[in-house]
Order: structure tokens, then sequence, then C-alpha cells
């Protein structure tokens, strides 16, 4: 099982605490967040699928926003953070 | 409440929703509900069938774009369905194979205009975004159908964006005839279908487009903004890159009306209902975007007299003022009420059709759009 953390941001739209879920890619898991959470339909990946611009993604601690993406393997991973990047000053 | 006697300013800002409200003189003024921190709103609009019914077009930097809707003048306001970019439905990832990073199909970016429909048809609405979209609801936004009439009309292929990306801003429906549409957008210009949206034909016959090779092409304009009179319906104001032009034909032909205000560049446009015949622009500084004279300016356009008159005293409102396409708004009473939103987040207002001048006493973040609920209007 996965820890899930959503930042407090998020959760106006997700969970409000730690989610344990499982999943094979960060694709799935999304799939999975947004099936219990319509709300976070878009606001994590927008229609084509792909992760938001502002939107970073941790497995294990590392970002993986922009290299491998939704395409990332969860296997063997034990958390995933998604939590939104610096943005201005 | 629903059907109260307040006038209200719905102010969009690139850091929230604001609602400024008035009494009916239009004397005392009090910046009322907040919401969206945070959000660009780049439209609120009141829906004039529906006292009480506000909706708002949130473009989130984080979180994307979101319709948002108020049944109690901004107090709360609860998120709707957003539309989606044709074929999103499936939400299938369509990736570039030679890059899996990329996208091959562009998301829906910002949400600019939201138009309540005619009133034989109360649960529609039609939404204009980016890139260059239009969506239509049935439902009072519980879902959203692209206009694919539109959406992909034969001249696409050649459409361009504007300096705010590829945006469908402006929608304008004739008051007699719900079948009559006109839409707007950057850099392609206008449209009009005689159907309701079935067939769609370009209107921009006589607007110049001095950025291309071709002056004055058949699309490719960028307009900025139209509104409609309201004695008139075939009659309509139109502020473009090009300068500023009139239509008494459905859009079929225009004629420049600006030239004699020298540099006749602007964003906004608005027409008053109680003062038909009449518009009102306001002109900036084709090359800095803001007002080049040095102070706050608003010019007025009697199309009966084809004359120009200038309506703010040069030594009222010192300095240089940037106005978005949303940026100028009357209300429909009697004498109009002007309303005018700068990008550094002063309101101005006239109660008495631009004789006299004030400037809400509230500091507001960058506005992007001004619209009014009037009472009458609900």
């Amino acid at each position: 099982m996965l820890d899930v953390h959503l930042d407090s941001w998020l959760r106006e739209f997700g969970p409000r605490r730690k989610e344990k879920l499982e999943a094979d890619s960060v694709e799935h898991l999304l799939d999975a967040l947004e099936q219990q959470y319509p709300r976070l339909r878009f606001k994590i990946r927008d229609e084509t699928g792909s992760l938001r611009r502002y939107v970073r993604v941790f497995v294990d601690g590392e970002d993986v926003s922009g290299t491998t993406g939704v395409m990332t393997s969860l296997s063997g991973a034990r958390t995933v953070d998604i939590l939104h990047s610096i943005a201005g000053g | 409440m629903p059907g109260d006697r307040k006038v209200r300013i719905l102010v969009g800002t690139r850091k929230g929703t604001y609602v400024v409200e008035g009494d009916p003189k239009r004397v005392k003024w009090r910046v009322g509900p907040v919401a969206h921190a945070g959000s660009e709103i780049y439209h609120v609009v009141a829906d004039p069938r529906h006292p009480g019914e506000l909706y708002a077009a949130v473009n989130n930097g984080f979180w994307g774009p979101m319709v948002q809707r108020s049944r109690n003048w901004g107090k709360t306001w609860k998120e709707i369905a957003t539309p989606l970019t044709p074929g999103g439905k499936d939400r299938k990832p369509a990736f570039n194979e030679e890059n899996p990073s990329v996208p091959v199909q562009r998301p829906l970016a910002n949400l600019w205009h939201i138009e309540p429909g005619p009133n034989d048809a109360p649960d529609t609405l039609y939404l204009g975004a980016d890139p260059h979209l239009l969506f239509r609801t049935s439902d009072r936004g519980a879902s959203w159908e692209p206009v694919e009439s539109i959406n992909e009309h034969p001249s696409r292929k050649d459409w361009s964006p504007g300096a705010g990306g590829p945006c469908l801003h402006t929608i304008l429906l004739d008051p007699r005839d719900s079948q009559r549409i006109y839409v707007g957008m950057s850099a392609v210009g206008t449209f009009r279908t005689d159907d309701g949206g079935r067939t769609w034909t370009p209107k921009n016959k006589g607007v110049m487009a001095p950025f291309l090779p071709n002056k004055y092409p058949e699309t490719g304009q960028c307009v900025h903004h139209v509104a409609i009179d309201s004695r008139d319906p075939d009659t309509f104001y139109r502020q473009d890159h090009g300068g500023m032009y009139v239509s008494h034909n459905r859009m079929d032909s225009w004629t420049r009306i600006g030239k004699p205000l020298g540099d006749d560049f602007g964003f906004g446009v608005a027409s008053p209902p109680s003062d038909p015949g009449r518009a009102y622009f306001v002109r900036l500084d084709g090359m800095a975007r803001v007002t080049g004279e040095g102070h706050f300016q608003v010019h007025e356009w009697n199309d009966s007299r084809r004359a120009w008159r200038t309506l703010v005293s040069p030594k009222a409102f010192p300095g240089h003022f940037g106005v978005q396409r949303e940026g100028i708004a009357t209300d429909n009473l009697d004498p109009a009420g002007i309303y005018v939103g700068t990008t550094t987040g002063q309101l101005f207002m006239s109660p008495d059709a631009g004789r006299n001048w004030r400037q809400l006493p509230f500091q507001l973040p960058g506005i992007h759009s001004v619209s009014v609920a009037s009472p009458e209007a609900g």
C-alpha cells in the first residue's frame, strides 16, 4: 500500500488526510484518486492526461514531474507526495 | 438578496472576485463579498434570468480553469462543470511518440467570457475559452458541449493567437433573434451565425489588420472587444487592434470612426442600454498600452451625430492607466452608470453618463473585468 499525501491547497478538492492506495503507476494512482474524489479531476492533470505545469509529484521523495511524469512506475514505492510548486517571486 | 435594489459591480481581478455593492442612486458603495483568493478571474457575470446567480471564469495558476457559480450574489460559490477541449472527454493521454513528455492535444487554458443565453432558453449559457473555443450549456453549467461549427471552422488553420493567447473573448446575442449570435476571437476577428450556430461566417470587412501583409483579410484581425447597441441590435461598436469601428449592418461591414482621436488603440468598449446610440471607449497608447495623455479618460462616441466627446476632466485622475477588454461596463439605469477598472486596481465610476466621476476608495488587485448587475436586471 502506498501512503499518498496531498498538500493543503489540494485538500479543498481531495482527501484531508493521508490516503492509502494501491497502484502500479502514477497515472493509475491519479485515476484511483479521481475516482474517489471527483473534484480532483483536471486539477492535477489537464484533459490531455499530463501533469499541470505547477504540480509536483514526488515518489519516495524524488520529483518525477519533469521526467517520467504520469508514466512513473510505483513498483516497490512506499510514498507519493503531490504538491504545488513554487511559483512567483 | 434576489430581487433587491442594490447595484452590484462584479469585478474580476488578478487575485480573486470582488462584488462592490451600491445603492440605487449609486452614491454609497462598499466592497462586499470577496472570493476565489489567488485565482485570475477573467470574467464575472450575473444571469439576469435568475436573480442572484453569478458565474465566474476562474483561472487558477496551479489547478487550471474552473467555472464557478454563486446563487446568493457572490456570498458563496460552488464549482460547476468545466468544459473540456473537444476529444478530452475520454481522458486518454495522447502523447507525442517521439517525446512522451509532450502532449499532442492542447488542453483548455484560460476561460475568458461567460454569456447568459436568450430569455426563451433560460438554462442556456455560452462560454468562450482558450484555445479559440466556444461552448454551450443547456443545463446551467451541469455540462458543456463544444460548438464544433465554429471551433472547427474551415478557416481555423489560419487562426493565430493575440498577445493574450488564442482566446474567444466576445459573445453577443441578438435580443430579437436567438438564432443570431456573434463571437470575437484574437487574432482572428468576428463571426456571425444566423442559424443558431450551425454555420458561421467571418464578419471583418473593412477592419484593418496592420500587422499582416494583406491589410484587409477575411480573417486575422485582432478584435479586442465589441459592444452591441441596445436600441438597434444591427449596430455594433468595435475596439480592434487596428482602431475603433462601427457597423450598422450586423457586422457585414465596418467603418473606422477612431481616426479623429489620433491613436485609436484600446481594448474595452461598452454601450449603455439607457442611452442607445452611444459607446464608451478607453483610448490607450498603442505602444505603452496605458492612457497616453497622462490621465484617465473615457471617449464617448455619439453615433447619430458621428462625433466624439471626452468625458473626464484631464485634471481629475492623473497617471497612466491600463484597461483590459472587459474593463469597461455600464449599468442599465437612467442616466447610465459607467464603470472602468484598471490593470493597477483603480475602479472609476460615473453615476450620470459621464458628467461626474469618482474613484472607489478601495485599492483592488489588477482588474481584468467589470460587469454590472443592476436592479432591473435582477
